[in-house]
C-alpha cells in the first residue's frame, strides 16, 4: 500500500528576531536603534511524519522541540519554508490549555472545541462525556478559575482527548492529576494514539514513553535534526550523548 | 486578502458569537443585581451628568438629559473596546498560544459584549423619547448608518490598537490620555458646535469622527435634522478603509505575536 504523508515539513526556520518589546520611553531616550538579536531556533529541518504514525521529538531543553510543535499548530509562522499538514486538522495539548478563567467549565469545553474547529453542535455532542473522563463532578458550571491546577489540566486533557482530530501533537502532557487519573490518562492516550488513522507528535523526556509508543523518534539538537529513525536506536545515542 | 477575511469571518463567528455571549454571562454571573447593571450602570452616570452639567452649569440642550444619555451611550462603547484592545492579546495569552485562531476576532468578541450593552441602553433612549415626548421624524432613520459607520471605526482602529499593543508595553498609558482627550472634544455633555468658539467649532466637529456621529446621531434623533450626508459618507468610507488597513496589518503580523508576549 501506498504510503500517505500526513505532515510534511520542508527546510524549517524559525526564528525570534526583532520582535523585542519596547516602550515609549525607551525608544525616545535611545537614539540608536537597537540592534536587532536574531535568534534562531530551529535551523531548516526537513521531515515527514506519514498518516498514522508516532512521531517522538527528543532532545535537551532549548532545541527548538516546542517551537517546532507550535509552528506545526500553526501557532508560529515559518520565517522559511513550507509546512503541510494535507488539509488535516490539529490540536495541540499541552501543559495548560487556555481556558477563560471566567468562564464555566461547561462553556469553555464548548469554547475550546470551537477553536478546534468542532462545531457548537459536534462540540455538545461530545461534553458529556468530555465531563466524565475528566471527573469535575458539580464543579464543571463553575467559573475555570475556582478549580485546582489538578483539575484544571484534567479538563484540558479530556477535551483534546475526546474531541480527536487527525493529527495531535502532545508537549509532555502524558502525566497529569493524580495516580488514578494518570493511568487512566495514559491508557486513554495510548488507545487513542495507537489507532491506525491517527498521526502523533509527542515531546517528551521521558524515554520510556518514547520507547513504548513511538514509531520514529527525531532527536533535536541546537535547532536542528541530529538523528531520526527507530526509537531504540536513536534513543541509545541520544543517552550515550547526554551522559558525556 | 478579502476572501481569507470573508472565509475567516464565516469560520470563527459562531465561536465569535458564542464567546461573547459566555463573557456577557459571566460578567453577571457573580453579581448582585446581576443583567440589571446593564440599565442601572447608563442611568446613574446619566443623572451625575445631568445633575452636573444641567444644574450646576446650566446648559440649555433641550432633551438634556437624552443628549447626555446618547452621548455617554456611544462613548462608552468606543472608549472601552479602545482599551480593552490595547491588552487583548495578552490577555488572551492562554487561547492565542495554544491555537490558531485570527486575532481580530478576540476584538470581535470585545465589540460584541460592548456593542450588546450598547443596544440595552439603546432601547432605554427609546424608552426616553417616548417619556420626554420627542417629536421624532423620519430623519430618525440616519441613525442606523451612523452606528454602522460608528462600529466600523471602532473596529479599525481597535485592529491597529491590538497590534502595537503587543509591542509596545506602556500604550496603555498612552491610549489613556488620548481617549481623555477625545472624551473632551467630543462633546458627551456639551454641543461641540454651540460650546466651541468658530472656527474651531467646525473643524472639531467635523475632522473627529467620533463628534461627528455622536453629534449626527442626536441631531437626526433628537431635533429630526437631516446629518451632513456627504460627510456621513466620507467617514464611513474612511471607516471602510481604516477596517481593511487594520485587518490585513494583523495578517502580516500576526502570527509573531506569540514570540512576543
Amino acid at each position: 500500500m501506498e504510503e500517505r504523508k500526513a505532515i510534511e515539513v520542508t527546510d524549517l526556520v524559525i526564528s525570534y528576531k526583532n520582535f523585542k518589546k519596547t516602550s515609549i520611553k525607551k525608544s525616545l531616550l535611545q537614539f540608536k536603534r537597537q540592534k536587532a538579536e536574531n535568534f534562531v531556533a530551529v535551523k531548516g529541518i526537513s521531515f515527514y511524519v506519514r498518516e498514522g504514525e508516532i512521531l517522538g521529538i527528543i532532545g535537551k531543553n532549548g532545541s527548538g522541540k516546542s517551537t517546532t510543535l507550535n509552528a506545526l499548530a500553526g501557532i508560529f509562522s515559518p520565517d522559511s519554508g513550507v509546512i503541510d499538514l494535507k488539509g488535516h486538522s490539529v490540536s495541540l495539548l499541552s501543559i495548560g490549555v487556555g481556558f477563560q478563567k471566567e468562564m464555566t467549565g461547561r462553556e469553555n469545553i464548548v469554547l475550546s472545541g470551537m477553536l478546534l474547529g468542532f462545531s457548537e453542535a459536534e462540540v455538545k455532542a461530545h461534553e458529556e462525556e468530555i465531563i466524565r473522563f475528566a471527573e469535575l463532578g458539580d464543579f464543571i458550571d463553575m467559573p475555570v478559575r475556582t478549580y485546582s491546577s489538578g483539575m484544571y489540566s484534567k479538563l484540558a486533557f479530556s477535551i483534546t482527548a475526546i474531541l480527536e482530530t487527525d493529527i495531535m501533537l502532545i508537549d509532555e502532557v502524558l502525566s497529569v492529576g493524580d495516580q488514578r487519573f494518570k493511568k487512566k490518562s495514559y491508557k486513554k492516550m495510548k488507545s487513542l494514539i495507537s489507532n491506525k488513522d491517527r498521526t502523533v507528535v509527542i515531546v517528551s523526556h521521558n524515554l520510556n514513553t518514547l520507547t513504548e509508543l513511538c514509531d520514529t523518534v527525531m532527536w533535536m539538537h541546537d535547532g536542528e535534526i541530529k538523528k531520526i529513525g527507530p526509537p531504540k536506536e536513536v534513543l541509545d545515542e541520544y543517552v550515550a550523548y547526554m551522559d558525556k | 486578502m478579502f476572501q481569507k477575511f470573508l472565509k475567516d469571518i464565516k469560520k470563527y463567528s459562531r465561536y465569535a458569537a458564542y464567546s461573547a455571549k459566555a463573557k456577557l454571562k459571566s460578567e453577571v454571573a457573580n453579581s448582585y443585581l446581576n443583567w440589571l447593571w446593564w440599565i442601572l450602570e447608563p442611568l446613574a452616570f446619566m443623572l451625575i451628568y445631568t445633575l452636573i452639567f444641567g444644574v450646576v452649569f446650566n446648559a440649555r440642550e433641550p432633551y438634556f438629559p437624552v443628549f447626555i444619555f446618547i452621548g455617554l451611550t456611544m462613548w462608552n462603547f468606543f472608549n472601552k473596546t479602545m482599551l480593552q484592545s490595547v491588552r487583548i492579546v495578552k490577555n488572551n495569552k492562554a487561547i492565542v498560544s495554544k491555537v490558531y485562531l485570527p486575532k481580530y476576532i478576540l476584538s470581535l468578541v470585545q465589540i460584541g459584549v460592548n456593542g450588546f450593552k450598547m443596544c440595552v441602553s439603546m432601547v432605554i433612549v427609546l424608552g426616553m423619547l417616548v417619556f420626554y415626548k420627542v417629536p421624532v421624524n423620519g430623519n430618525a432613520l440616519y441613525a442606523v448608518p451612523i452606528l454602522i459607520t460608528f462600529v466600523l471605526i471602532t473596529f479599525g482602529a481597535s485592529c491597529f490598537l491590538l497590534h502595537y499593543g503587543v509591542f509596545i508595553e506602556d500604550l496603555t498609558n498612552v491610549t489613556n490620555i488620548v481617549l481623555r482627550l477625545i472624551f473632551y472634544l467630543t462633546g458627551i455633555f456639551y454641543d461641540v458646535m454651540k460650546r466651541i468658539p468658530a472656527p474651531y467649532n467646525a473643524v472639531v466637529g467635523k475632522c473627529n469622527p467620533i463628534a461627528f456621529l455622536l453629534s449626527s446621531m442626536r441631531q437626526c434623533v433628537l431635533y429630526g435634522k437631516t446629518p451632513g450626508r456627504k460627510l456621513l459618507l466620507a467617514w464611513f468610507v474612511f471607516s471602510l478603509l481604516l477596517c481593511m488597513l487594520g485587518v490585513r496589518k494583523i495578517y502580516k503580523n500576526e502570527n509573531s505575536y506569540v514570540k512576543v508576549i
